[in-house]
């Protein structure tokens, strides 16, 4: 289980999260949701350990990752797999080398069983025709999936998703969602996604916390947070047509 | 506008800054844990790819300027005897050096600003920290060692070029002979002068790249930023480099060990 406490982290004046508390339930999809630049990065960089917070407590397991040694980070974040915004994948090398990368560099396996598990992974995100070819010749879509793959590869015990679909048409981000949802009931994993994607969060939130103002200010299950008597409604779903309204549109 | 001014002297501040958190960085993570040597050899072959075409034209264009100027005051004052020794003298311990110096500074240690600076601005660098893999060891430290390796032997084939290419466009614009030039052009050669301006070469190879490792590793901005600091990343390294050519010729004038 991860839990969030009484977190703080600004850059110069900017306070981009002002006492923040979020728990992440285990083999649940957890999706933090709220308008861009409001700090959804910048916690999950936090949870990852790639950001150091001005002050609060972040426990993974019930380590509590902002006082941990390196050592002990590393080991922290060997249970954590991330998709980053993009995906992030190395220009330089191939499909099939991206996803082999952390087992090859940490020489885990041997190359016969590197090989088995990078095409097990790359099947599963149904990329495995694609072994040779470099990111800049992928669609936005394919990269993610790749991107899936290569997070997955260590067998991550989380999986966090920063805007897995930002940037994507529509089919692209259909793709990603099931490759998403398949991960979350096959592999029983606990995933934490933030986004302002409605749609993606509708298909695969078990729970849905709202970030506001640096705090998280709602937390509900799916099913309550798109009611009518929902705050994430509320605040957050409602209030694009809320917009239009006070526009006269 | 004070504004602007007060911004671009933050831009150098910070420019400052990651060349020097580059320096600690760079010494922290060069013993630890597993030494690179796979990404030390693709660098080295990279950088011998991406530096040689340059230098070596750069090694032409040497030989042209001095084969210009040895041949013109050759010719006043009829000294043909000592176009070889002049002109090779410089080259082995000056010019070469210099020219391939600044050329590896625009074309490698550019390339090391963009690339790095792009694996910043696209999360490459966090994706790596998150598979347990420290950024300075897997990406600045190949580049850099590489560097050292591949700046003197470039530096090395760039004496050969230059003086060939000299000698041909003397014998092309002042009919000095090959024999004529050659009679007398390794004369004053030491070997302290040779590497001396080797371990030169090695150094501006060091400093070059780190400083251009450090400025994209410490990126942060978009597009545009990413122009500037490349313009940064070849003004920083140009200076750099003509100061190690000067701290190396006060040396040799102190020492004597350069000189002939």
């Amino acid at each position: 289980m991860i839990e969030v406490k009484n977190l703080y982290k600004s850059f110069g004046e900017n306070d981009v999260l002002k006492g923040l508390y979020l728990t992440v339930e285990e083999r649940k999809a957890t999706v933090v949701i709220g308008r861009s630049g409001i700090g959804k990065s910048v916690l999950l960089r936090c949870i990852s350990g790639l950001l150091r917070p001005d002050s609060g407590e972040i426990f993974i397991d019930g380590d509590d990752i902002t006082k941990a040694s390196r050592a002990k980070l590393l080991k922290i974040r060997s249970k954590i797999g991330m998709l980053f915004q993009e995906g992030a994948l190395f220009d330089s090398l191939t499909v099939f080398e991206n996803v082999a990368f952390p087992l090859a560099y940490h020489q885990l396996y041997s190359e016969v069983e590197i090989e088995r598990k990078v095409m097990k992974y790359l099947e599963i995100v149904e990329m495995e025709k694609f072994v040779d070819a470099y990111p800049g010749e992928l669609s936005g879509g394919m990269r993610r999936k790749v991107a899936i793959a290569r997070a997955m590869i260590l067998e991550p015990k989380y999986l966090f998703y920063d805007e897995p679909t930002s940037g994507l048409d529509p089919y692209s981000s259909a793709v990603v969602e099931i490759m998403i949802k398949k991960l979350q009931s096959e592999l029983n994993i606990t995933s934490l996604i933030v986004t302002h994607d409605i749609e993606l969060t509708r298909f695969i939130a078990d729970y849905i916390a709202l970030l506001e103002n640096g705090k998280i200010t709602a937390m509900e299950s799916r099913d309550m947070a798109f009611t009518e008597d929902s705050l994430v409604y509320e605040h957050f779903i409602k209030r694009r047509e809320r917009i239009r309204a006070e526009n006269g549109y | 506008m004070p504004v602007k001014k007060n911004e671009a002297a933050n831009e150098w501040l910070y420019a400052g800054k990651s060349i020097i958190f580059m320096y600690g960085s760079f010494s922290y993570w060069l013993f630890k844990d597993m030494f690179p040597y796979r990404q030390l050899g693709e660098q080295f072959i990279r950088t011998m790819l991406e530096g040689f075409a340059t230098i070596m034209v750069g090694a032409v264009v040497q030989g042209l300027f001095l084969a210009w100027l040895g041949g013109y005051y050759g010719d006043r004052f009829g000294a043909y005897i000592w176009i070889g020794t002049a002109t090779t003298f410089s080259i082995f311990r000056e010019t070469s050096v210099l020219m391939a110096g600044i050329l590896f500074a625009a074309r490698v240690g550019t390339a090391f600003t963009v690339e790095i600076g792009s694996m910043s601005m696209s999360g490459q660098l966090d994706a790596l920290r998150l598979m347990a893999v420290e950024p300075t060891q897997h990406i600045v430290i190949p580049r850099v060692l590489a560097s050292v390796i591949t700046l003197p032997i470039l530096k090395a084939f760039s004496d050969g070029l230059a003086i060939f290419s000299t000698m041909v466009f003397l014998k092309m614009w002042f009919g000095v002979s090959f024999p004529i030039f050659l009679e007398h052009a390794f004369e004053f050669l030491k070997p302290s002068i040779i590497t001396l301006s080797l371990i030169k070469a090695g150094i501006m190879g060091f400093f070059v790249a780190l400083n251009a490792c450090g400025l994209g590793y410490y990126f942060t901005g978009g597009a545009v930023e990413l122009g500037k600091t490349t313009t940064k990343s070849t003004v920083i390294n140009f200076l750099y480099v003509m100061i190690i050519d000067l701290i190396f010729g006060i040396i040799v004038e102190l020492t004597g060990w350069g000189t002939v």
